[in-house]
């Protein structure tokens, strides 16, 4: 008796919000304890933090309309979220919105392999997918390095992309159609039964990309494509950086668009043969590069000696192609490690994700490593050579003063040279709460209040995921502020 | 009588009365003013928006018959002097170019430095980058090589009322702020005219061949087979397009249903697949194999189907047999009022009198682009087929087995055609796709809605058209639901 009334007494109660949800989806299904909390008060971006009112997992459609109305009339704002492994805060509470968690509608739907599609719910895994159609030879391309994790709700709102982007596109080339439910709570259907080129504007573009701020995602169909017929992959050595960027401009010149076309530095290097796959990458080379070439296999060699030609031209110290499919798959395993294995080598890390003009690549290099030197922190570099998505690697200690804000503004300014080449400040990780303030980097107030108009057309309250993506006046200064007491 | 405010905002030898005031395709304008620069497309566009004129937007004019109600605009804004390349970054195999170049302009250009845009639609030599872009124009390719929508990555916009907007960038990747350059792809310039656009090349192929095969009439489901065990394969065919027998008789000599399936790739990988169809030849089915010069002569041939906005009466008149028919233009509609500074002007123009008796008599040719399930377009085409035998109308038609996408040239009496389209429509709509008419004569597309039924989220497109174009000044009733 004393138990319980001591437990009623601290348990705390779902305030008027959290019960009507639980009116829509079940107790059982709506977080509304601090405890249960915290693990939404970021995703995969953690420098900067929000607690959400309350998590409500939804199993159909309906219960997202039904939330969304509910949240509407209660003026509380609300933000979908699949897996939380986005790395630029797009899932992140700025305080007090609802987050409506989809990792609970995971159905593959329905497949059509004559028609090459695929039905999904947001909550699916990017590679679960792949892993249930690969017995009938065909895949799902767009590979981000968390797609045993992340979700394709996910992938839809970052316009996801992955190694192989290259030849294949990133998620926006492979979505077909889009069932979505506005934030007035109406839900729609875009690009019915995956039929290309329907009559009106382009829709599927538009809210492919759009970080959570247009609608949410009920259901997905999207391209899936067929095995390829052939594969190889080649690792080279090189002892100049420079010599290695040169090699990833002349394939690209000589006609030949890999499968995947990727790049890491010696920092980087060391990270990845300190992690969970080591593959004995010699320590002292400046960089490799790890090429795939897919597609008929009678026409793979004949690329494979052009790429190794190209190498030797650029003084490659050694050059490999994979003997086997397990030779292969470590190589890979190993790359998409990257970002994780920094953990190996540096207590925290913070990731960018700028875009070149990938024949501007020896000179952006050149800036980012004075950058290192200028802020004393070290940089490591993975990057998508082929197209140009760099990812520096900023690497610091949160508990040394100083160093968290210092990286940052490391980071900030890798941004703003890639801005100067004409490049983007992000390729797949999306804009999300992280890079607003660089937004101005590449956009005009102008440019920035076209978009935010076409935001105003399906979110003209802003009830959806606010505050992201466009600076706001005076947030600027309060991230900074931020950045100091942010523990990561 | 020009104003002298449009006077100080473009040169005046930039301007010129329309005297062709009844264009048989609409989509006109009664001023007709050449942008020579972005500068001229900003001036033009905000002193429209200020003096509440309406503007059309033209560069090569083949897509003049796809969409509209609106006979003429007051001003028609020409982008085909604006034109030009302007900037190649061979390495980054980039390319930013200028609204008014043609495809073969470009195509030519690039061939230089071996790289190619990755687009096949019809009319290269006339229709322009901007065009063909505005309205999402694709081939038989977009198979393997996907629409505009895969290739563009960048445009400076210039909005209705003289704001230059940049969407995107000039790298291949990027996720910063909206994907705002697909509004604009296919949206029929009703948002904003694009002034500059960057899209992503691909290496011309080292190798391509081309194999058509042939099969005897009563055979046609064999099509199906034969695509679908190509899809299901491992082979990398860049079309799998089906070809009505009239169609492949124009193109083939031959007059019997036709897959043309091209390969583009290393010779040796073009020749192995080569093999492959020959060895998945279904009996009775035969295969003409053109390799290189041959295969890019046929494609050339197959881009020129249909009408490109300037060939109206010499299909009517020639190719198909038809006699007479020249268009049956309204005399009666109104040639005054051609001042800019009368803002009263009806130039918009939804229910004139110009559908009659007479008019529906002429011959006239119309184009249908289909959308449907890949698996459907033989089912389509075929029903294409007979419509065509009961309407009193000759077709020609070809449809992607890989893309879904479908296209019926049209030749016929106007009245005979316009119940044609609307029964191949409902034979798209029964199968879950859907019809457009993208290319039809003026007088025609107001009894018949080129767009079809608009969608359930229109509230959303009127939206983002009141968002740009509030004042509705732009191609103004050219789109979908008279957006």
């Amino acid at each position: 008796m004393n138990r319980m009334f001591r437990k009623k007494q601290t348990k705390q109660r779902p305030d008027a919000a959290a019960q009507l949800l639980m009116d829509i989806v079940g107790e059982e299904n709506v977080l509304y304890l601090k405890e249960d909390l915290i693990s939404y008060e970021c995703d995969g971006y953690t420098m900067e933090r929000g607690m959400p009112r309350a998590v409500v997992f939804v199993r159909n459609t309906q219960h997202v309309s039904d939330v969304v109305k509910r949240l509407n009339e209660l003026g509380v704002p609300y933000i979908a979220r699949g897996a939380g492994t986005g790395l630029s805060g797009g899932a992140t509470p700025l305080g007090g919105e609802v987050i409506i968690s989809l990792v609970r509608m995971k159905r593959l739907l329905h497949l059509d392999l004559e028609n090459r599609k695929a039905v999904v719910e947001p909550g699916y895994i990017n590679l679960k997918l792949t892993q249930s159609i690969s017995d009938k030879g065909y895949y799902y391309a767009p590979d981000p390095s968390s797609q045993n994790a992340c979700t394709i709700g996910g992938n839809v709102a970052e316009n996801s992309g992955g190694a192989h982007c290259l030849k294949y596109g990133v998620t926006t080339n492979h979505i077909l159609g889009l069932e979505v439910v506005l934030p007035n709570g109406e839900i729609i259907e875009i690009g019915k039964e995956g039929i290309p080129d329907q009559p009106g504007y382009d829709l599927l573009g538009l809210l492919t990309g759009s970080e959570g701020t247009l609608g949410i995602v009920t259901q997905i169909t999207v391209n899936i494509l067929k095995n390829p017929e052939g594969k190889k992959t080649v690792l080279a050595y090189f002892d100049d950086i420079d010599d290695a960027s040169q090699a990833v401009s002349d394939i690209i010149a000589g006609g030949i668009i890999p499968a995947a076309l990727e790049m890491m530095d010696e920092i980087a290097i060391e990270g990845v043969e300190s992690a969970a796959y080591p593959v004995g990458h010699p320590r002292d080379i400046a960089a490799f590069l790890l090429i795939e070439v897919d597609g008929i296999a009678a026409g793979i060699d004949a690329q494979i000696d052009d790429i190794l030609t190209v190498c030797k031209s650029n003084h490659v110290r050694k050059v490999k192609v994979a003997k086997d499919e397990a030779e292969r798959s470590l190589w890979w395993a190993n790359r998409k490690m990257g970002f994780g294995a920094m953990g190996a080598i540096s207590p925290d890390y913070l990731v960018q994700d700028g875009v070149i003009p990938r024949t501007r690549l020896p000179e952006v290099l050149a800036r980012i490593n004075a950058i290192s030197r200028k802020y004393e922190l070290r940089i490591a570099n993975i990057f998508h050579a082929g197209d140009g998505n760099l990812h520096p690697l900023i690497l610091f200690d949160a508990n040394i003063p100083g160093e968290s804000e210092r990286a940052a503004k490391a980071g900030s300014e890798c941004l703003q040279v890639c801005a100067d080449v004409g490049g983007s400040i992000t390729g797949e990780h999306g804009v999300g709460i992280e890079k607003s303030a660089e937004m101005h980097f590449i956009f005009s107030d102008e440019e920035m209040a076209a978009q935010t108009a076409i935001r105003h057309v399906f979110n003209p309250h802003d009830m959806l995921n606010p505050g992201k993506l466009f600076p706001e006046p005076g947030r600027c200064a309060e991230v900074k502020q931020d950045m100091k007491t942010a523990s990561v | 009588m020009i104003t002298p405010a449009i006077e100080s905002v473009v040169p005046r030898e930039q301007i010129k009365q329309n005297n062709e005031t009844h264009h048989p395709l609409g989509n006109s304008g009664m001023h007709i003013i050449e942008a020579c620069s972005e500068e001229d497309i900003s001036n033009v566009l905000a002193y429209a928006n200020d003096h509440d004129k309406t503007v059309n937007v033209i560069s090569g004019g083949t897509k003049q018959g796809y969409g509209g109600t609106m006979k003429q605009a007051d001003i028609l804004l020409s982008l085909a002097g604006y034109k030009g390349i302007v900037e190649h970054s061979v390495g980054d195999l980039t390319l930013t170019v200028r609204p008014g170049t043609t495809l073969k302009e470009i195509s030519d250009q690039l061939a230089e430095k071996g790289q190619c845009i990755a687009l096949d639609p019809s009319w290269p030599e006339l229709a322009t980058i901007g065009g063909i872009v505005a309205a999402n124009d694709s081939g038989a390719k977009r198979l393997l090589y996907g629409s505009a929508r895969d290739l563009v990555i960048g445009t400076r916009i210039v909005y209705p009322d003289g704001r230059v907007i940049r969407m995107g960038g000039k790298v291949v990747k990027n996720v910063a702020g909206y994907d705002m350059n697909k509004l604009f792809i296919g949206a029929m310039g009703t948002l904003g005219v694009m002034s500059e656009i960057t899209l992503k090349l691909r290496p011309l192929p080292k190798y391509e061949a081309l194999s058509l095969l042939h099969f005897p009439e009563g055979d046609e489901k064999k099509i199906h087979d034969v695509a679908k065990r190509m899809l299901d394969s491992m082979m990398e065919p860049v079309s799998l397009e089906v070809l009505t027998p009239s169609t492949a008789e124009k193109l083939t000599g031959k007059k019997l249903h036709t897959l043309a399936i091209a390969f583009e790739d290393q010779e040796n990988a073009v020749r192995v697949q080569e093999k492959w169809v020959t060895e998945h030849l279904p009996a009775g089915a035969r295969q003409t194999v053109l390799f290189e010069d041959e295969a890019r002569k046929w494609w050339g041939q197959f881009r020129q189907l249909g009408p490109n906005g300037y060939n109206d009466s010499v299909h009517s008149l020639g190719l198909n047999g038809y006699k007479g028919g020249m268009y049956d233009t309204d005399p009666n509609a109104s040639t005054e009022n051609l001042s800019l500074n009368d803002s009263n002007n009806t130039t918009d123009d939804l229910y004139p009198d110009g559908y009659n008796n007479e008019s529906t008599a002429a011959s006239i040719q119309a184009t249908v682009k289909i959308g449907s399930q890949p698996s459907d377009v033989l089912g389509i085409l075929q029903k294409a087929e007979q419509l065509a035998v009961v309407h009193h109308i000759s077709i020609d038609a070809h449809g992607g087995a890989g893309h879904g996408i479908s296209r019926v040239y049209v030749y016929g009496r106007a009245d005979d055609v316009i119940a044609y389209m609307k029964a191949l429509r409902s034979e798209a709509e029964n199968r879950h796709g859907y019809a457009v008419g993208t290319h039809l004569p003026f007088n025609l597309r107001k009894i018949f809605d080129v767009w079809g039924d608009k969608p359930a989220y229109f509230a959303l497109l009127e939206g983002i058209k009141q968002t740009n174009d509030p004042k509705k000044i732009l191609n103004r009733h050219r789109f979908v639901g008279g957006i």
